[in-house]
């Protein structure tokens, strides 16, 4: 089982192949930063799409010779991400992944009906691990950044996207907290009537793989002490897998938080595209970029 | 004790102190022989408020002895009603029930923000059934008052049927939350609730008893369809009490019992300050007996 992230790195090596990354306006040192260093461990292959006058001069400032990358080259930023999607679709590459190019450019490529990567009613939603210095395990969260208000259906997305993260890192049956603010059920807090549903669904065997209670706090989610305290029952004994957040708000503060204050580090992944597919923020640590870039090689389907 | 048969609960009364019932506009048939039954079977005090002349009349073609009942002359049914409930408020009665008058006009009078009865509560029928296939009572609602139940009036009636429970001796109800199907499905109100109910119970927000639900009725009286369907629930099958979703299935369910099943039961509205008994001139006579009796229980 996977409990820390470099684990993760350790996981993509052990898989023996070296899977085709195709990334989109590979124009900065960030991320070749990451493709690199996963170069060099041996579990990627990268196809760089972009200005290849720019990239070829990034690569001279790595320790690797540019002979090892396939350049394509495109320099209009929104060209070269339909192009990256393009190969990612057609099966020439594996895992797609942003450079430099605009969220907005890149996420419109992804998201074409008839050109992209996410099948016709699919919820796309984010989930990340995250690894915390004084947590004995890793936490699944979602969605740090991609649903803004989850509404039930996405909820149950998100739900399964974390359960089938999870279970790639060899929980079985992961245990899943529906997060807010107290674990009691009001119609005050509307996510709280939601998140009686999404129990009553698990039990009734509606959603699968997983043991699910909420509304819970993140005390009662994750500190059987909190729960002792308070006298609440709660099947996950204060020891969740995963936690599910009602709005991008609170799941978004949440990890930046533990991030700047907790020493915390993550790999995340956009979920429910045909491919893994890695979006990075350029303030994200340069360990956190290398563990998204091992999650997406982990993460992609076995042939 | 915990009560198994609706007869049981005239032995339970007759060793307790008489509660005094007070009838509203109380000058017909139905009411005087009912309140003059449990009179005569020593379970409650009857105190009748109405025309002394009519009920005197009535009482003499039904050859009833009217020194049983104290009547409080009031030749008015509208100031009879409000009279009543005003004894209830002074003390001088346990609980309510209703005569002649039309059911509106009855719960106007328990309704009325000065006068009446209310404090805060919701109203809610529960009925109390003795269905013959099947191993105990049944206690459901709610079957008259509310049409369409929302979430906290569902509450409301689910802490009801509890409480009923309770005073019938049953410590722990199981209670199944009916729906039309047991799974979850977010876009039928019904089964909805009911997840939001029964999670509800297991957080301690709704406590003395095990609450379940969504469940189909099958699930909630056929211990056999549970464990075809694979529910293990312990209220699967041995379901003390039933929460309905709205008026229709819960009516429909009432008048099965009654009409093709043969089923005795007793009926109160709660929700007032005191147990208030609202029995329809289509009960049978053993049913308004129940009625009062339930409600000389809870008062």
């Amino acid at each position: 089982m996977i409990d820390k992230l470099v684990q993760i790195a350790e996981k993509a090596k052990s898989l023996g192949r070296k899977t085709r990354i195709a990334v989109a306006a590979a124009e900065d040192t960030n991320t070749l930063g990451a493709i690199s260093r996963a170069i060099k461990e041996g579990f990627i292959q990268a196809i760089l799409i972009g200005n290849q006058a720019k990239i070829m001069a990034l690569l001279l400032q790595t320790d690797i010779a540019p002979e090892a990358y396939e350049i394509i080259d495109i320099p209009d930023e929104a060209a070269a991400a339909k192009e990256a999607v393009r190969m990612v679709r057609s099966g020439e590459a594996d895992v797609l992944m942003k450079g430099l190019v605009g969220t907005d450019k890149f996420l419109k490529a992804v998201l074409d009906k008839e050109k992209g990567l996410l099948p016709p009613k699919a919820v796309m939603s984010y989930t990340c691990a995250l690894e915390l210095p004084k947590h004995h395990k890793l936490l699944f969260i979602s969605d740090t950044a991609v649903l803004t208000n989850p509404d039930l259906d996405q909820k149950i997305a998100m739900i399964n996207y974390s359960v089938a993260m999870a279970r790639r890192f060899g929980i079985t049956k992961p245990k899943v907290a529906l997060i807010t603010a107290t674990e009691k059920i009001s119609s005050a807090l509307p996510v709280t009537l939601e998140y009686a549903l999404l129990c009553k669904m698990a039990e009734r065997g509606q959603i699968k793989n997983c043991e699910i209670d909420g509304p819970l706090d993140i005390f009662l989610a994750c500190d059987p002490n909190s729960l002792e305290i308070k006298g609440v029952q709660s099947s996950l004994n204060g020891d969740a897998d995963i936690l599910i957040f009602p709005n991008l708000e609170s799941a978004n503060s949440f990890y930046k938080g533990l991030m700047l204050f907790g020493g915390g580090e993550l790999a995340g992944l956009i979920c429910g595209t045909t491919k893994p597919v890695v979006v990075m923020s350029r303030s994200e640590s340069e360990n956190s970029k290398y563990y998204c870039l091992a999650l997406a090689c982990v993460m992609v389907e076995d042939k | 004790m915990q009560i198994t048969k609706l007869s049981q609960m005239f032995d339970i009364l007759a060793t307790r102190p008489k509660k005094r019932l007070i009838a509203a506009w109380a000058v017909d048939p139905h009411t005087i022989l009912a309140t003059h039954s449990a009179a005569e079977m020593g379970i409650i005090e009857a105190i009748l408020v109405g025309d002394e002349g009519l009920i005197k009349k009535t009482c003499q073609e039904h050859h009833l002895d009217c020194s049983k009942l104290r009547i409080i002359h009031n030749p008015n049914d509208l100031s009879a009603a409000a009279q009543a409930v005003k004894m209830i408020n002074d003390g001088e009665g346990d609980f309510l029930m209703k005569g002649l008058l039309s059911t509106d006009r009855y719960m106007r009078a328990i309704l009325n923000k000065e006068s009446g009865l209310m404090n805060g509560g919701i109203l809610t029928h529960i009925t109390v059934a003795e269905p013959l296939n099947y191993h105990k009572l049944l206690i459901f609602g709610d079957v008259a008052i509310i049409p369409l139940p929302d979430l906290n009036q569902k509450i409301a009636i689910t802490n009801n049927l509890i409480k009923t429970a309770h005073f019938l001796g049953i410590d722990n109800p199981k209670v199944g939350l009916l729906a039309a199907s047991e799974q979850t499905l977010p876009k039928i109100p019904s089964c909805a609730e009911a997840a939001i109910i029964a999670k509800m119970a297991q957080r301690g927000q709704i406590k003395g008893g095990i609450v379940e639900g969504p469940l189909g009725m099958d699930l909630i009286i056929d211990k056999d369809s549970a464990i075809i369907k694979g529910m293990n629930s312990v209220v699967c099958g041995d379901a003390d009490c039933i929460l309905f979703p709205n008026i229709e299935a819960g009516n429909t369910f009432y008048k099965t019992l009654v009409k093709l099943l043969k089923s005795e039961l007793g009926a109160i509205v709660m929700g007032a300050k005191v147990p208030c008994v609202l029995t329809s001139r289509g009960d049978s006579e053993l049913s308004k007996l129940y009625s009062i009796a339930l409600a000389a229980m809870m008062a």
